[in-house]
């Protein structure tokens, strides 16, 4: 079997110059339009910039093809598999793209007069009501910017319900060690103290270590579940009973929702709090790194907190609510995302109720599909079913010199991007592969093909190309320690050809 | 892997040297191995007050960040400003170039192990 | 259901090489009670492609928009134009479709347009270095604010009244957590006197920073230098924040006046407004406090070839790194607007740049020459927004209706922002180069017809 047969990276690829390199005098500026001024108006003389900023301005064409050429340098969803586990990178659809940019969305002001955005309001009121059905938890802030900004807004409502209480000693957040960095970072940035929970040997959270840790302190687990090594919490209901009943609450890492989306419901299973990352399970684009979008659900008991500001429903309309006595108040500059949260909503109405579960039923059966293919020839630290993810360790290749990051950068030369490596922590050497919902079984086959074919290769000791992967594309490995000893983030050469000194 | 002999070590993987009241502090051979290449160090301001197991310096990898616990109790009197420009050195000379701070000892000391402790204590 | 690929068949198979014979089995780890009857959730029924966009177009078309109406509103978001190629980057897959670029060999793409960002940002606003977006200005404040207490390890943060009210807020609500000690230190915009020399005055020892918007929340541009001399003597940092970035065309940038962060909103440069989001928060800093900041950054390295590339960097700070010491719990940014304003500002160019803030202060100053002597603009410069007083409130809340059946978006009811019942005549309004000198002509006709009778 031939190694090129997977390969994605063949044909004419452009090296581009930074913007910087390609500046030349600018002949005309972009015609605009509005109220031409020979000069700045005369209030502003004193303040008027001396020194140009020194961004070159090129021509249409120039920029164009500049950008569509750096594009080409990336792998995305719509390229080919992305499997990263605890990412959800699914497929998004075409049609959110058009949703986000009608005028009647994209060209509204945040300002503008209420009843001039019912047709808005109505929709994101919807969206409120669809994330508490799915979740169990009925009240919902579409606000936070990203899961890690809905963790943040998740710990401060906590935090502000003990407070209610009385109970103002409970600043302890239990993490377990296998939980997203952003959870303790989070329960950080609310005010609180952060204790580790230490998983038990089968990864899943430890009832003995959980009990030890749970005292009148405690203000709230963090857990998610499935969990990062991609298994269900199967005692998820006497986790929850026991926080409760040392007067704690329970907050859920939403991220892993894709897994049980329509097959069951986090707030019936105990769990006070949720984030949900629109931008994982309701196929909004990550960007290269963002926007998201980490609405928040709740309960009756915790709805009151919820941030302001609120969208609410008064008869036949839609309202800003902007102050409510027992809010934990504003967390971001305006409602939200608002042009995620519509993509988002345009997710939730394709499926509906006839196909919402059919998700998580694909999500997982692919996961399982690919765990089974590749289980004798990687090392499985938890065996068994698992849930939208699996997990995998270099234990087996490690033995022929060849270790994770290897493998990782193995697959990009036959035409894979890699899984998520090196988490979660708590396992040595993780890989950690979440195909989603949208991949067909032809790609899923093609990408085991070539786990197994590297696999393969170190059993017979092949391991060369491991340790000089990646080959094919436009770069090779890159030097971060480099870049980390003496970070360059900024173009230095200014268009002059002087340097910019400044300390 | 090096385990000098004239050298105190703790548990933390840090190495101590005593010279009157003055204690040189780095971190192990076996720490800055594990750590991998070494590309910020974050000295300790001079001055500094410190207890005996006190962090009080920060060595980064790329993908990875430690605490440098303080062996003794005392006051910061130096620190090794090489780091700032060549962290590197802690890769390639822990005992030597790459010391991290210098302590004027008064009181407390964590537990600390000769160099045979220290080698058995790693193989453990 | 289009989006999922597999046949019935493949299912089948499927299962059957794990070992099942039912899709219930890869379930059967989740305690039964909790399972749910497929179909049972109260949510509306599967909707065809062709059904999703009646049920959007009609509720978009139920709404008002700055492509039908003038658009005067500010206070952090502003209708300037965006050129169509912006707009068709970013719906490039590669860009939009990548996640964060974790395989740098892979996602140079994005990386060298993270640079590229990076490095106009840094130069637009004159300082060291930017990093790779924060959620929106408000956050963006608050990173700040947080920021400075770790560099200055104190804890008292004085902000000026001045600056934007949803700033301030989030600011004090991220402290008020943290132990903070916030001081608000007064400003009003009809006060012809400089707050500058006053909000100097409050800086002492144990301030860790002082934030001031400029120009600030009413639109009004101050000479920042005694901020830095009172900072420099009391070791406090200098936190400049702003609302629309392209004021750094015409005026002078943060950097000028020696701040060590300057940080706000760059939705002003090729984002749309989107009723509040996505933006894009703005943050940059002094070289020596790079360690500090919070969110992802690019840095520029060499590949095994020694061939130039990116790769995302100083990744201790970082939450999957540092954990609950991380300078931020920041994981998913904006990038894909960082990808817009690199290409927004490469379009216009330092010439581009300047030509949009002259037109939008020319606007300002347009508007500000027609105004009846009955209504007062707020005093000292201002770049493209101000506050107009009105004789009363009734008479502005007429003129904003008047306004609207003329297809004009006049301005904001300055209380619904401030929450000051001091405010309740006052109009808070902004320009941009969208504006033309008809609009503006209509804006005061409207204005003249709803003051007359008062005549």
């Amino acid at each position: 079997m031939s190694a090129t047969r997977y390969s994605a990276t063949t044909g004419l690829v452009h090296e581009e110059p930074l913007l910087f390199e390609q500046a030349h005098e600018q002949h005309e500026a972009m015609a605009l339009p509005g109220c031409a001024a020979e000069e700045a108006p005369s209030p502003l003389a004193s303040f008027l910039r001396q020194k140009p900023a020194g961004i070159p301005g090129l021509s249409e064409p120039e920029v164009v093809r500049h950008f569509v050429r750096l594009s080409q340098w990336n792998h995305g969803i719509e390229t080919g598999f992305y499997p990263l586990g605890s990412c959800t990178m699914k497929y998004n659809p075409r049609v959110h793209e058009q949703i986000a940019r009608m005028p009647g969305f994209a060209q509204a002001h945040p300002d503008q007069p209420e009843d001039s955005v019912q047709g808005l309001l109505s929709l994101l009121f919807e969206l409120q009501q669809a994330l508490g059905e799915i979740t169990g938890l009925p009240h919902v802030t579409l606000t936070p910017a990203a899961g890690a900004h809905g963790e943040l807004v998740g710990i401060m409502m906590i935090r502000a319900w003990h407070d209610a209480r009385g109970d103002d000693c409970r600043r302890t957040v239990l993490v377990p060690d296998s939980a997203h960095g952003t959870n303790p970072a989070s329960a950080s940035l609310a005010g609180m103290r952060t204790v580790e929970l230490k998983s038990g040997p089968d990864g899943q959270i430890d009832l003995t270590e959980l009990k030890s840790r749970l005292d009148d302190r405690v203000a709230a687990l963090m857990l998610t579940n499935p969990n990062t090594t991609g298994r269900f919490e199967s005692q998820i209901a006497e986790i929850c009973d026991l926080v409760h009943q040392a007067g704690g609450l329970v907050y859920g890492d939403g991220a892993n929702l894709n897994a049980i989306v329509g097959k069951a419901r986090p707030g019936d299973m105990g769990i006070d709090c949720l984030h949900i990352n629109v931008h994982k399970t309701f196929a909004t684009p990550h960007g290269g790194g963002g926007p998201g979008a980490g609405p928040v659900a709740v309960n009756e008991a915790l709805a009151p907190f919820l941030p302001v500001p609120r969208i609410e429903r008064q008869g036949e309309q839609y309202r800003i609510v902007r102050s409510c006595p027992q809010s934990i108040g504003p967390v971001f500059g305006s409602i939200g995302q608002v042009g995620v949260l519509l993509r988002a909503l345009a997710y939730i109405r394709a499926f509906g109720r006839d196909h919402l579960h059919r998700i998580a039923e694909d999500a997982v059966l692919n996961a399982n599909y690919i765990l089974h293919r590749l289980k004798d020839a990687y090392h499985v630290p938890f065996p068994g079913l698992c849930k939208h993810e699996c997990l995998l360790t270099d234990k087996f290749q490690n033995r022929h010199g060849v270790k994770t990051l290897d493998l990782a950068k193995r697959l990009i030369d036959l035409g894979f991007h890699p899984m998520t490596i090196y988490f979660p922590l708590i396992v040595h050497g993780a890989m950690l592969i979440e195909p989603t919902e949208t991949e067909s079984r032809r790609t899923i086959d093609a990408f085991c093909d070539a786990m197994l074919e590297i696999a393969r290769a170190c059993e017979k000791g092949e391991v060369q190309p491991m340790l000089d992967a990646p080959t094919k594309p436009f770069r090779r490995r890159l030097d971060e320690t480099r870049a980390a000893r003496k970070p360059v983030l900024v173009w230095p050469e200014r268009a002059n050809g002087s340097s910019a000194d400044r300390s | 892997m090096t385990i000098p002999e004239h050298l105190l070590y703790t548990k933390e993987h840090e190495w101590v040297r005593i010279e009157d009241d003055i204690a040189t502090i780095g971190i192990t051979d076996h720490a800055q191995e594990a750590l991998g290449d070494i590309v910020f160090v974050e000295l300790p301001a001079k001055g500094r007050k410190v207890q005996a197991g006190e962090a009080f310096a920060v060595v980064e990898s790329v993908k990875a960040v430690s605490d440098v616990y303080a062996p003794v109790a005392g006051e910061v009197v130096e620190t090794n400003e090489l780091l700032e420009s060549e962290p590197e050195k802690i890769n390639t000379d822990p005992y030597g170039e790459g010391w991290i701070a210098r302590v004027r000892m008064s009181g407390d000391k964590v537990e600390l192990l000769d160099e045979a402790t220290y080698t058995t204590y790693l193989e453990e | 259901m289009r989006f999922l690929p597999h046949t019935e068949e493949d299912r089948r198979s499927m299962l059957e090489t794990i070992g099942m014979t039912h899709v219930d089995e890869l379930f059967a780890d989740i305690p039964e009670r909790f399972l749910l009857k497929p179909g049972t959730l109260e949510l509306p029924e599967a909707a065809s492609e062709a059904a999703i966009l009646r049920h959007f177009g009609r509720a978009a078309s139920a709404n008002l928009h700055a492509g039908q109406m003038r658009c005067f509103l500010g206070a952090g978001t502003y209708h300037h134009f965006v050129p169509a190629a912006v707009d068709h980057v970013i719906s490039r897959g590669e860009f939009l479709t990548a996640y964060t670029p974790y395989q740098p060999e892979i996602s140079q793409g994005t990386l060298q347009a993270l640079f590229e960002f990076q490095t106009m940002i840094a130069r637009l606003l004159d300082m060291d270095v930017a990093n790779a977006s924060m959620y929106d200005a408000a956050t963006s404040v608050a990173e700040a604010a947080l920021m400075a207490r770790r560099v200055t390890r104190r804890d008292r943060v004085l902000m000026a009244e001045s600056l934007n009210p949803r700033y301030r807020a989030v600011t004090e609500n991220y402290l008020a957590r943290n132990g903070g000690h916030i001081c608000i230190q007064p400003a009003d915009a009809f006060d012809e006197r400089d707050p500058i020399p006053s909000l100097a005055r409050a800086i002492d020892d144990q301030t860790a920073c002082v934030i001031v918007q400029y120009p600030d929340f009413f639109g009004r541009i101050h000479a920042l230098a005694p901020l830095r001399a009172a900072c420099d003597e009391h070791g406090a940092l200098l936190v400049v924040a702003f609302s629309d970035a392209t004021a750094f065309g015409l005026i002078e940038p943060p950097g000028h006046f020696g701040a060590d962060i300057a940080c706000g909103s760059g939705q002003a440069l090729g984002i749309p407004m989107s009723f509040g989001g996505p933006h894009i928060g703005l943050f940059a800093c002094r070289q020596r406090f790079v360690r500090q900041m919070p969110g992802r950054v690019c840095g520029m390295t060499e590949d095994a070839e020694g061939r130039r590339g990116f790769v995302l960097t100083l990744s201790t700070r970082e939450q999957h790194i540092r954990r609950e010491k991380a300078t931020s719990n920041i994981c998913s940014n904006q990038g894909l607007m960082c990808t817009a304003i690199a290409c927004h500002l490469s379009l216009l160019g330092d010439a581009g740049i300047r030509e949009v803030a002259m037109r939008s202060a020319a606007a300002l100053q347009k508007l500000i020459e027609q105004l009846p002597p009955a209504i007062t603009p707020a005093p000292g410069a201002h770049y493209n927004e101000t506050v107009l007083r009105f004789p009363d409130g009734k008479l502005r809340d007429a003129f904003i209706r008047a306004a609207r059946e003329a297809a004009i978006f006049a301005g904001i009811p300055l209380e619904t922002l401030t929450d000051r019942q001091t405010h309740a005549a006052d109009l808070l309004v902004a320009t941009t180069e969208i504006i033309s000198a008809e609009d503006i002509d209509d804006y005061a006709a409207v204005l003249h017809r709803t003051l007359e009778p008062r005549k």
